[in-house]
């Protein structure tokens, strides 16, 4: 197992300027190279509160650094960057410009959960690496994960029409994704499961007929209807309107300042 | 006369001690050279006591009534013992306000000194009026009002910097004053309450809440008091330049930077120095001291608080750094080997 040193000169912190004079002298490129204080005097000491608002982070202040996450943990092993342990100190001191250093990381957490079975004080840090994802989503940090794309496509048709569409609902999800359907159709994942569900194996044998009897017309043609009539639940009226609404209230509640410019 | 027990120092072990004496019938001559009973606790202000909660005017106060009523025991305050002749059993002593005592045994609770945080400069102490002791914020909880002395305002930010005057070769003091860190969680409690507005940080190496103090002072104060705990043993505090915060240096082990935070009263959680009397009472008492300068003591297991001296009986923070619950079993068990030495002896001189 490497030791493991964080450089304490950040490549952030190096300075230098492709044209420089000084007093008639050229002092151009690495002559002029500077190394900017390291010391740290920003942080949010109300962070933490930030990070109890998300499923997962609620006993993050708990954490007395012991260590055991880390040392425990499954992504630690391949990687001595992917520290739970420090992230939850920086959460607790509220040192937001180090976490997202790491944003590219963090979302790598597994939840094999061995962090939680370890941790002396019930601080749950599996919950807290997700709620720490999360935050770094909601605040731009991070793309939207695929979960959400398919969590927001999801609510988007309930809210609407009081119900969703599978076929839409995967349509969408593949194209938000960027997944593409016409490659997916013919060679990929997608085309495999229509054969099977589909007895293709009949066709190939030969026997047309019983082929043809199985094929579920009714639900394709169900399927193919709803994608462009798009049917409301009845008598939906202003429901959705009124749950957006709520749905809206209950995220400011739960985030208070998320997102907004203060933070 | 040399049936009485002569006991020093009049806080909590002393306290102990003579009511331990007077409870089997004996007579006890008890000194103390400050002029109002109690030790520390009560010479210095402190506020609700650890772990019991009570405030220290009414917990010890409590211990020096019962003393005071006591019809055995005779007290002198503002006096000294200025010498000590006889031996084991026959013991008489001098003392600063002219009297004579004659004493069976002698017990020695004269207890410590508070560290004086002037010796460590570079953190503030004397120089810059926010930076205080835990004493003087015991004495703040005491008023009901923390706040910052250079012009009262209510500090939006607190830190204790643990571990100032023990644990320190630099200025000799290589001991744990093994209290400070079980206080200064309960004094970040206390501040919280006080002034929930003010967040407060604790600047540690280790935390040292010993047996049942550990979830019950330094969980319960991480947990439902929000203390923030920063891995750091500070450089510096210096000036803002808006002149008025405290800026306090230091690296963050945990993240391997330096760290800067701007504070408006910095508490130094101050340590337990042997007496500064010590060296005189090594000298009248004719006992010994440990290495560090508190007062030695013979082997625990079977000549339980004896000191260097056959019949001065050693206990308390005189030995080491203590609390006040350590003290007064010290005390009792003092009492118990004065009264049997004394029972011993007269045995002896009858046979
Ligand atoms: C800031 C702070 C807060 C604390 N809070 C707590 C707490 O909440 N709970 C707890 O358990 N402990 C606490 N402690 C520890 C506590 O103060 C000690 O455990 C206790 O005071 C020790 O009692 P003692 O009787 O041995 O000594 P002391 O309290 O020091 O008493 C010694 C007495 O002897 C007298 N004396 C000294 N020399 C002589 C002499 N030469 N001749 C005659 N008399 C003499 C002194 O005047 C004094 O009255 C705290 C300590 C500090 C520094
Ligand atoms: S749940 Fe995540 S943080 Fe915890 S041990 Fe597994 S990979 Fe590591
Ligand atoms: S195991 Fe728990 S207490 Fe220990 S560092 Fe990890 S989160 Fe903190
Ligand atoms: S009890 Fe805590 S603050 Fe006091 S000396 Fe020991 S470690 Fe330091």
């Amino acid at each position: 197992m490497p030791i493991h040193e964080k450089t304490l000169i950040d490549p952030q912190l190096l300075v230098q300027s492709d044209k420089l004079v000084v007093d008639g002298i050229d002092v151009s490129g690495h002559w002029n190279t500077m190394i900017l204080p390291r010391t740290m005097t920003e942080y949010d000491p109300d962070f933490y509160e930030t990070i109890q608002a998300f499923p997962g982070g609620e006993n993050v202040h708990r954490c007395w650094q012991c260590g055991s996450c880390t040392n425990s943990c499954t992504m630690y092993a391949i990687n001595t960057d992917f520290n739970p342990r420090y992230w939850i100190y920086l959460i607790n001191l509220g040192y937001k410009s180090e976490l997202v250093k790491d944003k590219d990381i963090i979302w790598q957490c597994v939840s094999c959960n061995k962090c939680t079975n370890i941790c002396p004080k019930d601080v749950r840090p599996e919950g807290v690496m997700k709620a720490l994802a999360h935050w770094l989503e909601a605040e731009g940090h991070t793309p939207k994960s695929r979960s959400t794309l398919f969590d927001e496509e999801f609510t988007r048709q309930c809210i609407e029409r009081g119900r969703i569409e599978d076929t839409e609902v995967m349509f969408n999800f593949f194209r938000q994704t960027g997944q593409n359907l016409g490659a997916m159709l013919k060679g990929g994942w997608l085309r495999l499961l229509i054969e099977r569900m589909n007895n293709v194996h009949l066709l190939r044998q030969g026997k047309i007929g019983k082929f043809v009897a199985r094929l579920p017309l009714v639900q394709g043609f169900k399927m193919g209807w709803a994608m462009v009539f798009k049917p409301r639940t009845r008598s939906w009226g202003r429901t959705g309107e009124v749950l957006r609404e709520y749905v809206e209230e209950q995220k400011r509640a739960a985030h208070a300042g998320i997102g907004s410019p203060t933070h | 006369m040399n049936d009485a027990v002569l006991v020093v120092g009049a806080g909590p072990t002393g306290l102990s001690a003579a009511h331990g004496v007077a409870s089997v019938g004996r007579r006890v001559v008890l000194v103390e050279k400050q002029d109002t009973l109690g030790g520390a606790p009560i010479l210095s202000g402190y506020a609700k006591l650890v772990p019991s909660g009570e405030w220290a005017k009414d917990a010890i106060g409590r211990m020096v009534k019962r003393v005071e009523d006591s019809p055995l025991v005779e007290i002198h305050k503002g006096a000294r013992v200025t010498k000590l002749g006889g031996d084991a059993g026959n013991f008489n002593a001098t003392l600063s306000n002219g009297k004579t005592v004659s004493a069976g045994a002698v017990i020695l609770g004269t207890g410590f000194t508070h560290f004086d945080a002037i010796n460590k400069p570079e953190w503030g102490f004397g120089t810059y009026a926010d930076v205080v002791t835990t004493t003087q914020v015991e004495q703040m909880v005491g008023a009901g009002k923390i706040a910052c002395p250079s012009d009262g305002r209510t500090p939006e930010r607190v830190c204790i910097l643990l571990c100032v005057g023990s644990r320190d070769r630099q200025i000799g003091r290589e001991w744990c004053s093994k209290i400070c860190c079980t206080v200064s969680t309960n004094l970040a409690m206390e501040i919280k309450e006080l002034s929930p507005e003010t967040d407060v940080y604790i600047y540690y190496m280790d935390i040292r809440t010993f047996g049942l103090y550990e979830d019950k002072f330094y969980w319960k104060s991480q947990e439902e008091f929000k203390t923030k705990f920063v891995k750091a043993r500070i450089a510096e505090v210096t000036m803002a330049p808006d002149g008025k915060r405290l800026l306090v240096k230091g690296e963050d082990t945990l993240v391997k930077r330096p760290i800067v935070i701007p504070f408006d009263l910095v508490v130094h959680a101050i340590g337990m120095d042997p007496n500064e009397d010590n060296p005189e009472i090594a000298k009248v008492f004719g006992v010994g001291l440990e290495k560090h300068g508190f007062i030695d003591r013979d082997e625990q297991y079977t000549s339980t608080f004896s000191s260097t001296r056959r019949g001065i009986y050693v206990g308390g923070a005189a030995l080491a750094p203590e609390d006040i619950d350590t003290c007064i079993s010290h005390g009792l068990a003092m009492a118990m080997r004065a009264v049997g030495e004394m029972a011993a002896s007269r045995h002896q001189r009858a046979a």
